[in-house]
């Protein structure tokens, strides 16, 4: 291939999927963690075991090859990809080979440039090793089979990257993907890529990076890697074909093996498994099915609903608050309903450690809060303190507002009654502001939200002081 | 026959004649009837199981639990499978005893059972113990020959080891459709070959249990979802007008004329029964027959085999070294020379560069093979030839057949089984020697009632 570009990387990304069971037997694919309780003879490789296909684990695959555009095979067929490794409970791995599920895909980065796939396939998970006293200094391995078999999607790109930035975004675009297709379960699936990159100086010759975990980190193996290759060739070295492991916690990578040619796994169809036809009918029922995805929410936000491109892509990004973003604008104005979710509902999530989904808040409850502020019944500090209660505990928000009394103080007669209190209670603040001060004022608006237990609106207070003061 | 009485039997047999590797001796120590050592689901009432107190014996590639199962191999000593094969459970649950596990060449790798795993023992001919029991299910063909007592033994063939050494000992022996019988719990050989079948001495046991261990099984999933046929109806039933077709190139060069004479007494038979016979030709399957067998056999065996490594269960050595260079220790020293072979040989013809002349080409090979066959059933009910084209041999004859005249003696035998179609063997007779010549039948897929239909006239 020829290259013309300062940086040049592909990626290969390897992502579980979220199925209830593994890709060829009907272990649980989550829950224990005690090593090896869920496994049986298939997924331990024992003698005259055999491997059934999960259906649910290839329509995960579908919706993927589906949402990247790709071209989808009409048979469905798995090979056997031979290797003696001790994580392989057959010393092979049920993969697939000539024939990948889909081909031809593309996913857009956040600028907007295309990195287009060569291909998208099934496989299962070998099992995990355990290397108890770390991976150079431990005497022994100890093998755990939970992971054995798990499903997992092969995605890989073209070299179509051109520098780390990109790699990161990839991964995070994809991520998206997986996460709005329901597909993928960021909290006990596993996503990890290797890594090809090679610079123009070296003459493109190009190093795999093995097993970065999370995009942060691909972009961090990736700048460490630019920075040694460019290193090496300036003190005169020539660069060599190699696969390199990286060390997240050093922020290293370091050389595993010089590749001379490419390893022969021997591939054969594998005899266990007959061929699945892929039918139109069963790719338009997942079609079917298939949610809106993030472009297609951000194309509509900025659109439909006008909002500005960065609040767009925030929200769109999560798919669960893109869809309150969608209800929620049907009766508030979509401005407001944005800037609520994107910033005080998330701030108040993040602080708590929550997704939207462990808590009880619904669309309703965004809708009649921002009902009230736009009606002017409560101030934005009461609406604030109400989501954190939200988060706690469910409850409706009108009565709540009504019980507790929140309702915002908007009597100017009564305000103003509060206002000469303070007035009286800080002379020192007052005098100040009539100095020229502007910012003593502060002060004494905060003595009146606080005796109107944060109900008034701190411009009509600012307001009717001035006028009291002058 | 009392159990404890088969069992002694069993064991007297195999001093002599080496047929079983294990014999389930735990049945020995509980009464005659109580098997909890190998019966997991009983009929709901006692005797009404269809092959209930019925002895049968199993070939040792085939996992029944909790009783060694080693494929005939020295590196799955020990090894004691934790659940039934499917067509296990399903002669369990119909009340039959399972009386032990019959000997084999390792892996199946072989038409003699002469290529037994390391330091174990060679079955010998029921007829005469100079000779070999045929392969690679010798132990399973023996017994069936030499037992007193009423008994089937579940076999499985991968290139013609269920008719060939039926063939030698005297014995009925049908290899089904392949995806006809769940191979769930079978140690592979070659996956896309390989079929579970019975050998008994009456065509009555052989359609009984192909009744009860043919049908769809959720746990393999190249079973076929075909209804079972009630293979009994089709004793009793006249061949009048059936079509058979002789295979001419099974007549000529290389058969033993003893053989010829005896198979066409027993086309005479059929032809008087009312068949209609009409010479066919197979020229690829003749011509490539055994190559195309060889390749793709050895190509699926070296990739089961990997799993064999000393790690998780059998064989298992020091831990020293690399894994590598572990693994290959374990390999090297339990492994006996036709395994590696074959494990060479096989994986060479998988590796880049050889792979589209060797694998690929040969299953391209094989799906005109099966077309070639598919044309002469739109022609005919069955195919006949002899099943052997010689009785079984002397083991000092065979020590001195090269690796390749070895596997050319299966030139009747691998068409049908790369085709998937069933076939059996059945007894035609003796020659001078007083050993016995075998028959063999071909159906279409899935058309086993035609193989008993006819076979049960001779």
């Amino acid at each position: 291939m020829k290259f013309n570009s300062d940086i040049v990387i592909g990626l290969e990304i390897h992502c579980e999927l979220a199925t209830k069971s593994k890709l060829f037997c009907g272990c649980a694919r989550s829950g224990s963690n005690e090593p090896n309780s869920r496994t049986c003879p298939t997924c331990l490789g024992h003698p005259g075991s055999k491997p059934v296909l999960n259906k649910k684990a290839v329509e995960f695959a579908i919706k993927l090859a589906l949402a990247t555009n790709s071209k989808i095979t009409k048979e469905l067929i798995f090979s056997r990809k031979s290797y003696f490794y001790p994580d392989m409970a057959k010393n092979y791995q049920i993969s697939q080979y000539e024939i990948p599920l889909a081909t031809e895909g593309s996913i857009k980065l956040g600028s907007g440039k295309e990195i287009s796939l060569t291909r998208i396939h099934m496989e299962e998970d070998p099992a995990a090793l355990v290397h108890p006293s770390g991976m150079r200094e431990s005497k022994f391995v100890l093998v755990d089979y939970n992971r054995s078999g798990d499903p997992l999607v092969e995605v890989v790109t073209n070299p179509d990257m051109t520098s780390p930035e990109e790699a990161r975004d990839f991964m995070n675009q994809l991520i998206t993907i997986l996460q709005y297709l329901e597909i993928f379960d960021i909290n006990n699936c596993i996503i990890k890529a290797d890594a090809n990159i090679s610079i123009k100086e070296s003459g493109y010759i190009r190093a795999e990076i093995k097993n970065v975990t999370g995009f942060k980190d691909i972009e961090r193996a990736l700048k460490y890697e630019v920075a040694r290759q460019k290193e090496e060739v300036k003190e005169g070295k020539t660069l060599k074909q190699e696969t390199r492991a990286w060390d997240s916690e050093k922020g290293i990578t370091f050389s595993l093996r010089t590749k001379e040619t490419e390893a022969d796994y021997g591939y054969i169809v594998d005899p266990d498994l007959v061929k699945i036809d892929l039918t139109k009918e069963w790719i338009s029922e997942i079609k079917k099915n298939m949610p809106e995805l993030a472009h297609e929410k951000l194309a509509k936000f900025t659109k439909q609903h006008g909002l500005t491109e960065e609040m767009a892509r925030i929200i769109s990004k999560d798919k669960e608050l893109a869809e309150m973003f969608e209800a929620v604008s049907t009766a508030i104005d979509p401005e407001l309903a944005a800037k609520w979710i994107r910033r005080e509902l998330t701030r108040v999530l993040n602080y708590n450690k929550k997704k939207l989904n462990e808590t009880g808040i619904k669309d309703i409850h965004m809708i009649d809060l921002l009902k009230l502020i736009e009606e002017n019944k409560i101030t934005e500090t009461t609406a604030q303190r109400i989501i954190e209660k939200l988060v706690e505990s469910s409850f409706d928000i009108k009565e709540y507002v009504k019980k507790q009394g929140l309702e915002a103080v908007s009597d100017v007669r009564g305000l103003e009654k509060l206002c000469k209190e303070a007035i009286d209670e800080a002379p020192k603040a007052v005098e100040e502001y009539s100095s020229g001060k502007e910012k003593a004022l502060n002060f004494v608006v905060g003595i009146v939200m606080k005796k109107t237990k944060g109900k008034a609106k701190p411009d009509e207070v600012n307001k009717i002081l001035k006028d009291l003061i002058k | 026959m009392d159990i404890n009485k088969i069992i002694e039997e069993c064991k007297k047999i195999n001093d002599e004649y080496h047929y079983f590797n294990t014999i389930d001796e735990g049945l020995n120590s509980k009464s005659s009837n109580c098997y909890e050592s190998s019966i997991r689901k009983t009929p709901k009432k006692q005797g009404d199981g269809k092959l209930n107190n019925i002895a049968i014996s199993v070939k040792d590639c085939i996992c029944v639990k909790g009783l060694e199962s080693r494929a005939g191999s020295k590196i799955l000593e020990k090894y004691k499978p934790v659940f039934d094969a499917t067509v296990i459970e399903k002669v369990k649950q119909q009340g039959a005893i399972i009386i032990g596990k019959t000997a084999q060449d390792a892996f199946g790798f072989g038409s003699f059972s002469t290529n037994v795993g390391k330091d174990m023992k060679i079955p010998l001919n029921p007829f005469d113990k100079e000779r070999a029991c045929g392969g690679s299910s010798g132990g399973s063909a023996g017994i069936t020959q030499k037992a007193s007592f009423r008994h089937i033994t579940l076999s499985e063939s991968t290139g013609g080891s269920i008719v060939c050494p039926a063939s030698f000992c005297g014995v009925i022996g049908l290899c089904p459709t392949y995806g006809r019988v769940s191979r769930y719990g079978l140690m592979d050989y070659a996956n896309s070959l390989d079929k579970i079948g019975p050998m008994a001495r009456s065509m009555d046991d052989i359609a009984l249990i192909m009744e009860i261990i043919s049908g769809y099984d959720e746990k393999e999933s190249t079973t076929l979802n075909e209804e079972v046929p009630k293979y009994s109806d089709f004793l009793k039933k006249d061949i009048k007008g059936m079509k058979i077709g002789i295979i001419k190139e099974a007549f000529g060069k290389g058969i033993d004329k003893e053989v010829k004479e005896k198979v066409e007494q027993g086309i005479k038979k059929l032809e008087q029964l009312g068949a209609k016979t009409e010479f066919i030709s197979l020229p690829l399957t003749q011509k490539y027959g055994v190559e195309t067998y060889y390749l793709l056999a050895m190509c699926e065996a070296s990739t089961n085999l990997a799993k064999y490594c000393g790690m998780r269960y059998g064989a298992a050595e020091k831990l020293e070294g690399s894994f590598n260079e572990y693994f290959s220790k374990v390999r090297s020293d339990y492994f006996n020379d036709e395994s590696k072979r074959r494990i060479i040989i096989g994986t060479f013809a998988r590796m880049a560069g050889y792979r589209d002349a060797y694998y690929i080409k040969a299953a391209k090979v094989r799906t005109k093979i099966i077309e070639e066959y598919k044309k002469a059933f739109a022609k005919f009910d069955l195919l006949l030839s002899p099943t052997m084209p010689f009785v079984a041999p002397k083991f000092k004859d065979i020590e001195k057949l090269t690796p390749l005249q070895n596997y050319m003696a299966d030139i009747l035998t691998v068409g049908p089984n790369l085709a998937g179609l069933p076939h059996i063997s059945i007894p035609a007779g003796f020659n001078k020697d007083k050993m016995p010549i075998g028959l063999m039948l071909i159906a279409d897929h899935l058309k086993e009632e035609k193989l008993i239909q006819a076979g049960s006239k001779l």
